[in-house]
Parts: structure tokens; C-alpha cells; sequence
């Protein structure tokens, strides 16, 4: 966490994305986990599967017919956020607080390291339009800034994506509100992910919880089911098997009859 | 100007006032700031005060069975130094989030009474316009 870690370097800012900051590029950065949308260099939303949008973190505040309202008005100007405000569906800061909350979370998924290709769709604009964009540069310190968060309460990041199930302990800790809610949909089935959206949360809220529960020991990640483990087997053996010669074959054999 | 740096700038215009910050105590992340940062890096005081903050809202002595249902358990955080006041208010929204605005005030010049009123203020109006 400590700023000499990150750096004025920024290594977190990859060449690709940086390079699309300083040429103050319009458009949509596609990776497997997430997409970035940068406007004028700077990014503007972010998307991924693992992290509810606007609409789900908003749910119990703007209802289906309002997005759709919003929608039809000014999704083809791509200027459904401003409309939300200008229409007095919500507040100025309301809608800052919900967007930067989801586009954080998005772009740690979309901007996690190794994820497959990287391309770039130049011109594409996002329908929500500026809200509050952000530079590229603090995006990815951000990104990195998260995964140090996790990795220090638990350094365990297979966490973040596999099936976690609550574990009957003697003593519990004491668990947070936001802990409880995430301990009781912990059904060995859902991922982090998949319980943030079912909470309406931000995923990484959810990560931090569960990293939290896994190093208190409340959930583990059950590993998947492979069967009796194979029994261990000298080396030899399989060069045998693969070695007609008859006479290591009668020596085994001679061997074995001695024991 | 923007619901969040609107915010920001009335709470400078207080007595005393030396920085603001609006901070999300999950993450750590300043979401916005104005005036000087405590201690000199913004990135710190945000990831400090966070820490902050979340053990105050989360920890069960000040917030008895982890926080209820409904609204906050905590209103506030003062913390008193030999030359200063830092105030962290919690901001309450209709959707789930962890923020809250942290004011760093010169002690000499600043009120915390009513500095902890105005911020209450702010926090509301943040959300609701």
C-alpha cells in the first residue's frame, strides 16, 4: 500500500493503456474480464461480468421503468446519466458516488493482469456518458492498490473466483453485517461474484469480506471433486510397462517371488 | 461543478478548514479532495482514514451487532490532535456503498461543533441534492 511500492513509474499503467491516455483516445478497451471506456484518454466506465452494473448497485433506487425511460431519452446521445440528474431521478452526487463505485469495480476485473488480448475499438462511447471521468493512470494504481489490499488479508487470489462455503466453527468470530449477508449465501455453489450480485454489491466489497471470512477460517473454497487421489508410484514402473525387455521383466518377477 | 466537488468546496469554506476528502473506506480510495491532504499524501490520509473508519463502523463496540438493518450505527469520528480536528462523516446512500467525508480543521480557527453539523449537512445533501 505504501506509495514506494507503486511508484511514479507506474508499472500497473500497461504500455497499451497508457499510450491510449497520452494520445487522448476515444473508445472501448476489451480484455477477457471487463471492458474500459476511455474518452478523450480519460476513462469514463468500465464494464465486467464479475461486477454488477449501475442498474443492479441502483435497483432499490431507480426501477426498471426509469433506466428504460432514461434509455429511450438519451441513450441514443449517450447521455443517460445526465439525464437521470436533469430529470430529478437522482442527485448530482448520488449518481457520482453509484458510478464510481461500479467503474472501480469493473475496471479491477478488466484490468487484471494476464487476462488473454487486449484490443481496442476506437470511437465507441458508452451510452451512460461522463459522469466523472477519471485518469487512466489512477484506474490502474487503484487496480493495484486492490489486489495488494486483498492479497494482505489473505494472499489466497483463487479466492476471488471459486465457490466458497461457509464453515461451521465452535467459536466464530463475530462477523460485520455485510459478513452475515455474504456467510449466509455461501453455499459451496456461488462465487464471490455471483454473491455481490446477488446482494447488489460491489464485487470487490464482496472479495474484501471474503478474504477477511477465509482467513478467519468462517468459509473455505472447496476444491473440485477429482476423485481417489492417484497412488504414487516409483518411476520405474511406467518405464517397465513401456519395456518389453524380457529379462528386467524376470528379473522383477524373480524379485518379487523372493519377498 | 459535480455533486462531489460542490460537496467538497462548501466544506473548505468552514473555519479552520485545511483539507477535505471524500473516501470510500472499503477500498481506501479517495473518490475526491480539495485543499491540503493530512500528512501530506493524499493516497495515505485516504487509506488511513479508511482503516479508520471501517473499524469504527464495523467493530461491534461502536456498532453493536455489526451495524442494523437500516442506516448507520455511526454518525461520526472525531479525532483531536494538539493542533488539529479531523471529523469523518459517514455518507448515507440509498444503495450500497462505504463512503464517507473526511474535514481536516486547524484547531485555533476551526469549530467542531459546527463543523460537525455543516458536515452532517453536506453528507445528506451529498446524496440527495
Amino acid at each position: 500500500m505504501s506509495t514506494a511500492t507503486l511508484g511514479d513509474a507506474s508499472p500497473s499503467l500497461s504500455p497499451m493503456l497508457a499510450r491510449l491516455a497520452e494520445e487522448r483516445a476515444t473508445g472501448a478497451l476489451l480484455r477477457d474480464h471487463g471492458t474500459l471506456y476511455l474518452l478523450d484518454g480519460q476513462v469514463v466506465h468500465a464494464e465486467s461480468p464479475a461486477a454488477p452494473g449501475l442498474d443492479v448497485l441502483l435497483a432499490d433506487r431507480l426501477p426498471r421503468e426509469g433506466w428504460q425511460e432514461a434509455f429511450d431519452r438519451a441513450g441514443p446521445y449517450g447521455r443517460v446519466g445526465r439525464f437521470l440528474v436533469d430529470s430529478g431521478r437522482l442527485a448530482d452526487g448520488e449518481l457520482e458516488l453509484a458510478h464510481l463505485g461500479a467503474l472501480f469495480d469493473a475496471a479491477y476485473f478488466a484490468l487484471a493482469p494476464g487476462s488473454g488480448p487486449t484490443r481496442f475499438r476506437h470511437g465507441v462511447a458508452h451510452w451512460l456518458g461522463p459522469v466523472r471521468p477519471v485518469s487512466a493512470r489512477l484506474v490502474a494504481r487503484e487496480c493495484l492498490r486492490r489486489r495488494e489490499l486483498l492479497d494482505t488479508l489473505w494472499p489466497y487470489p483463487d479466492t476471488d473466483s471459486s465457490p466458497v462455503v461457509r464453515e461451521d466453527l465452535d467459536a466464530p468470530a463475530p462477523v460485520t453485517r455485510r459478513q452475515r449477508d455474504v456467510l449466509d449465501l455461501a453455499d459451496g455453489t456461488r462465487t464471490p461474484p455471483d454473491i455481490a450480485r446477488a446482494l447488489g454489491r460491489p464485487a470487490f466489497h464482496t472479495l474484501i469480506d471474503v478474504r477477511r471470512l477465509a482467513a478467519a477460517g468462517a468459509v473455505t473454497t472447496p476444491r473440485e471433486e477429482t476423485g481417489p487421489a492417484p497412488v504414487a508410484v516409483p518411476r520405474w514402473v511406467a518405464d517397465v510397462s513401456q519395456d518389453p525387455d524380457i529379462a528386467l521383466l524376470r528379473r522383477l518377477r524373480n524379485a518379487l517371488e523372493a519377498l | 461543478m459535480s455533486g462531489i466537488d460542490a460537496c467538497l468546496v462548501e466544506a473548505m469554506q468552514l473555519p479552520g478548514a485545511r483539507g477535505a476528502a471524500l473516501v470510500d473506506w472499503t477500498s481506501g480510495l479517495a473518490l475526491g479532495t480539495a485543499g491540503e491532504a493530512a500528512g501530506g499524501d493524499g493516497e495515505t490520509a485516504a487509506a488511513e482514514s479508511a482503516e479508520l473508519a471501517r473499524m469504527a463502523a464495523e467493530h461491534g463496540t461502536f456498532a453493536p451487532g455489526g451495524g442494523q438493518d437500516k442506516g448507520l450505527p455511526v454518525e461520526d469520528v472525531i479525532i483531536t490532535t494538539r493542533t488539529d480536528y479531523h471529523l469523518l462523516r459517514y455518507v448515507e446512500t440509498s444503495f450500497e456503498s462505504s463512503v464517507f467525508l473526511h474535514l481536516w480543521l486547524d484547531r485555533d480557527q476551526g469549530n467542531l461543533a459546527l463543523a460537525r453539523l455543516r458536515l452532517a449537512d453536506l453528507a445528506e445533501r451529498l446524496v440527495l441534492g
